[in-house]
C-alpha cells in the first residue's frame, strides 16, 4: 500500500514537472513578446536612461492615445545584445527599442527592425534621420542630436594670454602647450582613448578636422591621414602630455567630466555639453567655458559627423502599431523640446532646435547650428554592416598605441588591414 | 519481481534528467551544432554548414593565443594566491579564540559579493586618475606621477588574478577550516611525542589530509578563473590587452554577432575546463597517506 502510494506520488510529481518544462519550451507562439494583445493598448520601450520620459509626459501619451507605456531603463551598451540575443529567437525585448547610430548597419542588415513611413517634407526637417536609413528604408526615428562640438575653459585659454579662440588645430596645440607650461593646467586637452567606442569616434573626428576623409570611395582606409591623426594624437599623448595618460583607461564620460571640473582646458565632446557646461548643478566652470567650431586645419574650416540616437519598432514586436505611433509622437517637435528641458537631449527635428534657440534656452546656440552645416557622414555608402568588428580593432589600435605597444605605422597597418578583411 | 522493484528509483530520477536533459544537455547540443555552422546573424543568407572551419580559423588566429594566454596567467594567478592564502586563513580560523565567530563570518564577505561589485571597488583603488592606491602613494610620496596600473597587460592580468582570488579565498578557507577540524588531534599528538616539529606535521600530516577537500577548492576556483568575465570588464572594459577566452568567445557572439565563431570558442573553453578538471580528480582525489 505503501509503495504504491510512494509510486503514485512519484509519478504526479514526474507529470508535474515535464508538463511544467513543456510549456516553458513550448512554442508559445501566443504569449511570444510581451503577450500584449492589440487590443490592450500596453508596449514595453526599452531605452537608456537618459531617454527616459518623465511620467507626465507617458500620462499625457496615455491619456491622448489610450496607449500604456511601461518604461524599461537598460543600460546603453547592454541594449544591442538584448536586441541582438532575442532576435536570434525571434523575439522582441521590448516594442519600441533604442537604435544607437552606429547599430544601424547591423540591424538593418539582419532585418530586425520595421522600417518607418516618413514624408519627404518632414525627412528635409529631421536631418539626422538619414543616419539611419538602411537600403532607403528608416530603421529608426532620431530623438537625440548629437554631433561633436569644441568645448574650452576660456579662463585658461585667457591666463595663457590667448584671448580669441582658437580656429585650428595647430592654433588649439600651441594654446594648450602654452597652458601646460605656465602651470594652469597639467593635462589640457581631454580625450577619450580607453579601449571603448568612444576612441574611434576620437579618431574619426581628428581625422577628418585636421586632415580630410577617412575612407576612399571604395571603403579602403585614406592611410595618409589616418595615420597623420594617429602621430598627432601619439605626440599630444607621449611626446608633449598634453592628455592625460590615464584617459587610456578611463570611459568618455570620466574624461568629459575632466572639463567641466576644470581640470583641463579644452575638449571635442558631445552636444549636450553646451547646456551642461553653464548648469552649476553640473559644472565648476560656469561662465568660464565656452563651445566654439571644431578646429579645422586652414584649407578645412571645420567638421564633425553625427552620432545621433533613435528609438525604433521590433519587427517581432505584436504591437506593431501601438509602438509606431509612440515613436512618432517621442520623435515630435512638441515632446523633443520638453525632453530637452527634462534630459538635455538635443532636438532632432529643425523646427523644435530653432524654437528653442530663439527662445534662449539653448545658449551658444548658434555655434551648434554653424556646426550642424558641416555634418558629413564619415562612411562611403553609409554605415557598413560590420562596423562593430571594425571600431573594435580602432579602438583597440588607438588604445594601444597610446600605451607604447604599437607604433602609430602598426596602428595605421593594423586598422587598415581590419578595413580590407571586412569589406 | 524484480523489474518492479527497481521502477521506483527511475521514476524518482527522471525529474532530474528530465531537468538535466533540458536545461544542461539540450544547450550544449544545439552549442555544437551552431559551432559547425557559418552564422552570423547579421548575414542570414550566408548561413551554412562548414563542419569543424570555425574550430580551425579559432585555432589558427593569433587573438585566440594571446587570449589563451591571459586565461592562463589569471588560472595560475588565482589558483596560487586562493590555494596558499586559503590555507593560512584556515589554519588562523582554526585557532580558538573567542573573536573566532566573527572572524569567519567577516572572511565570508568577499564570497557573498557579486563579481561585478567585486570588480567596481577594485576599480576605485586602481583607478588610474584618482584610485584609492594611488592617493596612498602620492601622499606617502613614493611615487611622483599616478602609476596606471590598468594599462599595461601583465599588471592589469595580476590584477585580475588578485581580485578573482580575493574573491575565492574565503569559500577555499571554510572549506579547508572544516578539513582542518576533521583531522583526528591524537594524530597530532602522536606526531610530537615521537618529536615532529610543526613543519614537520604541517607537511606529513595537515597537508595529505587537505588533499581532498584541496581538490574541490582548486576544481571550483579554477573553473571561477577562466570564466571570470565581469571584474575584467569592470576594470579594463573590453580592450584587447586584458583579453580572456571569455571576453573573445562573448565580443565573438554578442558583439560581432558571430554565433558559429563564438559557439566554437565557447566548446574550446568547456573542453579545456573539461580537461583541468578531469586531471584534478586524477592527482588530487588519490588515497592519502599521511604517516
Amino acid at each position: 500500500m505503501k509503495k504504491s502510494r510512494v509510486r503514485i506520488l512519484s509519478i504526479v510529481c514526474c507529470v508535474f514537472l515535464v508538463s511544467v518544462m513543456l510549456t516553458a519550451c513550448g512554442n508559445g507562439k501566443k504569449e511570444e513578446g510581451f503577450g500584449k494583445k492589440e487590443e490592450q493598448k500596453e508596449i514595453v520601450v526599452m531605452v537608456p536612461p537618459w531617454a527616459e520620459p518623465s511620467s507626465e509626459l507617458l500620462k499625457e501619451f496615455t491619456e491622448k492615445t489610450g496607449i500604456k507605456v511601461i518604461i524599461n531603463i537598460v543600460g546603453w551598451d547592454d541594449i544591442r545584445n538584448k536586441v541582438s540575443i532575442a532576435a536570434a529567437g525571434e523575439t522582441a525585448p521590448a516594442d519600441v527599442i533604442e537604435v544607437d547610430w552606429s547599430w544601424v548597419g547591423e540591424f538593418g542588415a539582419a532585418d530586425w527592425f520595421e522600417p518607418i513611413e516618413m514624408p519627404e517634407e518632414e525627412i528635409e526637417g529631421m536631418p539626422t534621420v538619414k543616419s539611419f536609413m538602411y537600403n532607403d528604408q528608416i530603421v529608426a526615428l532620431p530623438y537625440a542630436n548629437d554631433f561633436r562640438l569644441a568645448y574650452y575653459n576660456t579662463e585658461h585659454f585667457e591666463q595663457a594670454g590667448v584671448t580669441e579662440a582658437p580656429k585650428t588645430w595647430d592654433e588649439v596645440y600651441e594654446a594648450c602647450k602654452k597652458i601646460k607650461d605656465q602651470g594652469i593646467s597639467n593635462y589640457p586637452i581631454a580625450m577619450t582613448l580607453s579601449a571603448t567606442e568612444a576612441s574611434t569616434t576620437s579618431l574619426f573626428w581628428m581625422t577628418l578636422s585636421k586632415y580630410g576623409d577617412i575612407f576612399n570611395d571604395d571603403f579602403t582606409l585614406k592611410k595618409e591621414n589616418v595615420l597623420g591623426a594617429l602621430e598627432f594624437v601619439n605626440k599630444m599623448v607621449n611626446d608633449d602630455k598634453l592628455i592625460d595618460p590615464a584617459s587610456e583607461n578611463m570611459k568618455d564620460v570620466e574624461v568629459y567630466g575632466k572639463l567641466t571640473a576644470g581640470a583641463t582646458s579644452f575638449m571635442i565632446g558631445p552636444t549636450y555639453y553646451i547646456g551642461l557646461i553653464n548648469n552649476p548643478d553640473e559644472s565648476q566652470i560656469v561662465g568660464k567655458a565656452s563651445a566654439m567650431l571644431v578646429p579645422g586645419n586652414g584649407d578645412i574650416k571645420t567638421a564633425t559627423f553625427a552620432l545621433p540616437e533613435g528609438i525604433g519598432v521590433s519587427k517581432y514586436s505584436e504591437n506593431k502599431e501601438a509602438a509606431k505611433e509612440f515613436v512618432n509622437w517621442y520623435t515630435s517637435p512638441e515632446i523633443q523640446i520638453k525632453m530637452y528641458k527634462e534630459k538635455g537631449n538635443i532636438p532632432t527635428r529643425t523646427k523644435a532646435l530653432q524654437q528653442l534657440i530663439e527662445s534662449g534656452d539653448i545658449v551658444g546656440g548658434e555655434v551648434l547650428i554653424e556646426q550642424s552645416e558641416y555634418i558629413a557622414s564619415p562612411f562611403p555608402g553609409g554605415i557598413p554592416q560590420w562596423y562593430s568588428e571594425m571600431s573594435n580593432t580602432i579602438y583597440n589600435s588607438v588604445n594601444q598605441m597610446v600605451q607604447g605597444a604599437m607604433t602609430p605605422e602598426q596602428a595605421c597597418e593594423n586598422i587598415e588591414k581590419k578595413v580590407a578583411e571586412l569589406k | 519481481m524484480k523489474k518492479r522493484k527497481n521502477t521506483p528509483p527511475y521514476i524518482m530520477l527522471a525529474p532530474s534528467v528530465v531537468l538535466m536533459c533540458g536545461l544542461v544537455f539540450y544547450p550544449i547540443l544545439v552549442t555544437f551544432t551552431y559551432s559547425l555552422q557559418q552564422m552570423k546573424l547579421t548575414e542570414p543568407q550566408n548561413d551554412k554548414i562548414v563542419g569543424f572551419k570555425n574550430y580551425q580559423m579559432i585555432l589558427a588566429d593569433s587573438n585566440f593565443w594571446y587570449s589563451f594566454l591571459n586565461s592562463i596567467i589569471i588560472l595560475v594567478g588565482v589558483v596560487i594566491l586562493t590555494v596558499v592564502i586559503g590555507i593560512a586563513f584556515a589554519m588562523l580560523l582554526n585557532v580558538n579564540t573567542k573573536i573566532k565567530g566573527v572572524l569567519t563570518a567577516a572572511a565570508i564577505i568577499p564570497w557573498a559579493l557579486p563579481p561585478i561589485v567585486n570588480g567596481v571597488m577594485w576599480r576605485w583603488i586602481f583607478h588610474p586618475s584618482y584610485g584609492f592606491l594611488n592617493r596612498l602613494l602620492l601622499r606617502c610620496e613614493l611615487i611622483e606621477e599616478p602609476v596606471q596600473w590598468l594599462s599595461n597587460r601583465f599588471s592589469v592580468i595580476l590584477i585580475v588574478a588578485l581580485v578573482v582570488a580575493w574573491r575565492n579565498i574565503p569559500f577555499c578557507a571554510i572549506v579547508l577550516l572544516s578539513a582542518l577540524q576533521g583531522i583526528p588531534s591524537h594524530i597530532y599528538e602522536s606526531a610530537a611525542i615521537d618529536g615532529s616539529s610543526t613543519g614537520q606535521m604541517f607537511r606529513k600530516i595537515t597537508l595529505p589530509l587537505l588533499m581532498p577537500s584541496l581538490g574541490i577548492v582548486v576544481t571550483s576556483t579554477s573553473i571561477n578563473a577562466i570564466n571570470v568575465f565581469d571584474e575584467i570588464v569592470s576594470l579594463s572594459g573590453y580592450g584587447d590587452v586584458s583579453k580572456t577566452l571569455m571576453m573573445d568567445a562573448y565580443l565573438r557572439t554578442f558583439n560581432f554577432l558571430d554565433y558559429g565563431a563564438g559557439s566554437a570558442i565557447t566548446y574550446i573553453i568547456m573542453i579545456f575546463a573539461g580537461i583541468l578538471g578531469l586531471l584534478y580528480i586524477r592527482n588530487l582525489y588519490r588515497e592519502v597517506n599521511y604517516l
